[in-house]
């Protein structure tokens, strides 16, 4: 199964549909699909190392932390995250390590302000050939 | 993604429909839904229902779990979902209950201009205030705060920023609580909140945040009216923001911080979103001492930006801002929590109630309405979309018997962003919106494209549901001459 993701409808907001072969290859689909609910981002500049752990019990839960994250580092930051390495995603942990750049405002196209990436409707599960995980972005 | 409503819906009366406790066996109060028959249709589409009686289930709550007339589904409430909770009962304070733009809520201001300055320089108008207003995407304001001043501007709200000379006394005196909830305590307020935050006070934002000059065009109730000094012909200017990034974050961090409360405090939820603490357990604490932090500094947004488009009317007209008569009607928030007191079974009881995409409604009589109004009671602002008209209604005393004095906030959407923007292929909503007598700038590209009318429900049906139900009046209906969005 290739790593993709699809943009989803919601009454006010967005969803995200990611696939991927393995549960660490929903890393990648998931990040850019956040970026994709936000506009069309393009990165710029040097890069620095950036890495992301965070220890739980519930594996939709470390997924959803990873995003919010990603998402507060754009906001705050205007920092874009280019991922390396899923060395771990398991119910217990989720470790990724990465690059992150600015973003680049001359060729950016900002189309939403995504507040947060909420608990509604969060999945991560194991579908046919692959995994699969939807989150849902407020805007 | 949405799926509609199976569950139990009883009629009451002509606007009220019961989801009886009987649905589920953790619901400890009915839910009612304020409504017509014509918005039911549109309210059993989606699975909003189910979160009026999943509110329900919450400990400690009083009375019934509510929802007005602009109901649609949320996250863990409905967007248009009130609830009371007793902190002498267990009652819990739920995050999810205020929702992530803290404190976003509206204010209108009115004018001595009449239709005839204004309708023939309306796009001159818009035009600088989008130069002049910031609005757009994580846009950073021109009015810069130090880490210091922004602590105080969270504990003290409007009043920080009007002793700053960012507006009047008099406008203190018309926003909802004078602009400041007390007990903030910023230290609650996270780093990478402060961050999101610290530029963004005095900017508009984007999605369905605008700032909108407007004209009176029908007045229902003229007493209210005259005591809001609204009069046909009139023009006046409305802002819709909230907290922006920093009220994103204090949400989103006390999701997190307040996840391992529901087992801590033995607490059942069907739905995570839910998450909740016991208002005065040390977790309820801190999420209201931030919560209260971000009200403070939306008010203090809304402040701004009205200071701001006072300077660009002042400088268009050549006039000062005080000889245009650009005086504060009412600023009202419609996504907080409050403690407020209700007579309750002939006993006092002082209530946190949730109002998540509701706006408060005090009749006349009540002592948190400012003393000109206390006569008629306090305006409700329900913005509708850009193309139709937004309402002034004034609060009611069923609104205290019925609704902890909670009203309806706005239209609330039927068309999905992607759904909104497949509509306005090969359309241009600028041009229809011109043709409709409307300016509209927008910073996003698809910004117009998913706030066009046709993604809201007509706000008329929902002003004339709180109407018919006798939760709030109408008083005036307000049309859409020129809008600027994020």
């Amino acid at each position: 199964m290739t790593e993709t993701y699809e943009l989803l409808e919601h009454t006010a907001d967005m969803g995200v549909r990611a696939r991927a072969a393995t549960l660490a290859g929903l890393i990648r689909p998931c990040t850019a699909g956040l970026y994709a609910v936000i506009g069309q981002l393009v990165p710029t500049g040097d890069a620095q190392p950036w890495q992301f752990e965070v220890v739980g019990d519930d594996i939709a839960l470390l997924l959803r932390d990873y995003l919010g994250e990603v998402l507060a580092l754009f906001a705050a930051d205007g920092q874009l995250i280019e991922i390396r390495e899923v060395p771990e995603f398991s119910a217990q942990r989720l470790t990724v390590l990465g690059l992150r750049r600015p973003a680049d405002p001359q060729r950016s196209i900002v189309q939403r302000e995504a507040k947060a990436v909420t608990y509604h409707e969060l999945s991560v599960r194991e579908v046919p050939g692959g995994y699969e995980a939807v989150f849902i972005v407020d805007i | 993604m949405s799926e509609t409503y199976a569950g139990p819906l009883e009629r009451i009366d002509d606007t009220r429909w019961r989801i009886p406790r009987s649905y589920k066996p953790q619901m400890r109060v009915d839910g009612i839904i304020y409504a017509d028959d014509t918005l039911m249709e549109t309210i059993r589409a989606d699975k909003s229902p189910e979160q009026v009686a999943n509110v329900a289930c919450l400990p400690g709550i009083v009375g019934y779990s509510l929802a007005m007339p602009d109901i649609h589904w949320g996250y863990g409430f409905c967007i248009g979902g009130v609830a009371a909770t007793d902190p002498e009962e267990g009652g819990v304070i739920s995050p999810g209950g205020v929702g992530y733009d803290i404190n976003c809520g509206v204010r209108l201001i009115r004018s001595d201009l009449e239709l005839a300055d204004v309708q023939p320089r309306i796009a001159q108008l818009v035009a600088t205030l989008f130069d002049t207003v910031p609005c757009g995407v994580g846009r950073g304001g021109r009015i810069k705060f130090d880490p210091g001043q922004l602590r105080r501007l969270m504990v003290e709200g409007s009043q920080y920023v009007v002793r700053a000379g960012f507006g009047w006394e008099a406008d203190l005196e018309m926003t909802e609580a004078r602009g400041c909830l007390p007990e903030a305590n910023p230290d609650y307020v996270s780093r990478r909140a402060l961050e999101r935050g610290e530029d963004q006070c005095g900017t508009l934002g984007s999605g369905n945040h605008f700032l909108e000059v407007q004209v009176v065009e029908e007045v229902v109730d003229p007493v209210a009216a005259a005591a809001f000094g609204l009069r046909v012909g009139q023009i006046t200017l409305m802002i819709h923001s909230g907290s922006r990034g920093l009220g994103y974050q204090i949400c989103d961090d006390a999701l997190v911080d307040l996840r391992s409360a529901p087992k801590k405090y033995g607490i059942e939820l069907p739905d995570r979103q839910l998450v909740c603490a016991p208002i005065q357990s040390p977790e309820g604490q801190r999420y209201l001492g931030a919560m209260r932090s971000a009200a403070n500094f939306a008010w203090a947004n809304r402040q701004i930006l009205t200071h701001l488009a006072r300077e660009v009317l002042a400088s268009f007209f050549g006039r000062s801002a005080e000889s245009l008569g650009l005086r504060l009607v009412y600023d009202v928030a419609h996504n907080i929590a409050k403690m407020e007191t209700y007579e309750i079974g002939g006993r006092k009881r002082t209530l946190c109630v949730h109002r998540k995409g509701a706006t408060r409604a005090f009749p006349a009589g009540h002592p948190e309405v400012p003393l000109a109004y206390r006569h008629v009671g306090q305006p409700v602002l329900v913005p509708g979309d850009m193309g139709r008209c937004s309402w002034v209604l004034v609060g009611q005393p069923a609104a205290m018997e019925k609704t902890f004095g909670s009203c309806c906030h706005g239209a609330g959407r039927v068309l999905s962003r992607t759904a909104a923007i497949k509509a306005a292929k090969g359309r241009s909503i600028e041009k229809e919106l011109l043709a409709r007598g409307v300016v509209a700038r927008a910073r996003e590209r698809t910004g117009l494209a998913e706030e066009q009318p046709e993604a809201y429900k007509d706000v008329s049906v929902v002003a004339e549901a709180v109407h018919a139900a006798g939760i709030a009046r109408k008083v005036a209906r307000l049309r859409p001459l020129g809008v600027i969005k994020g």
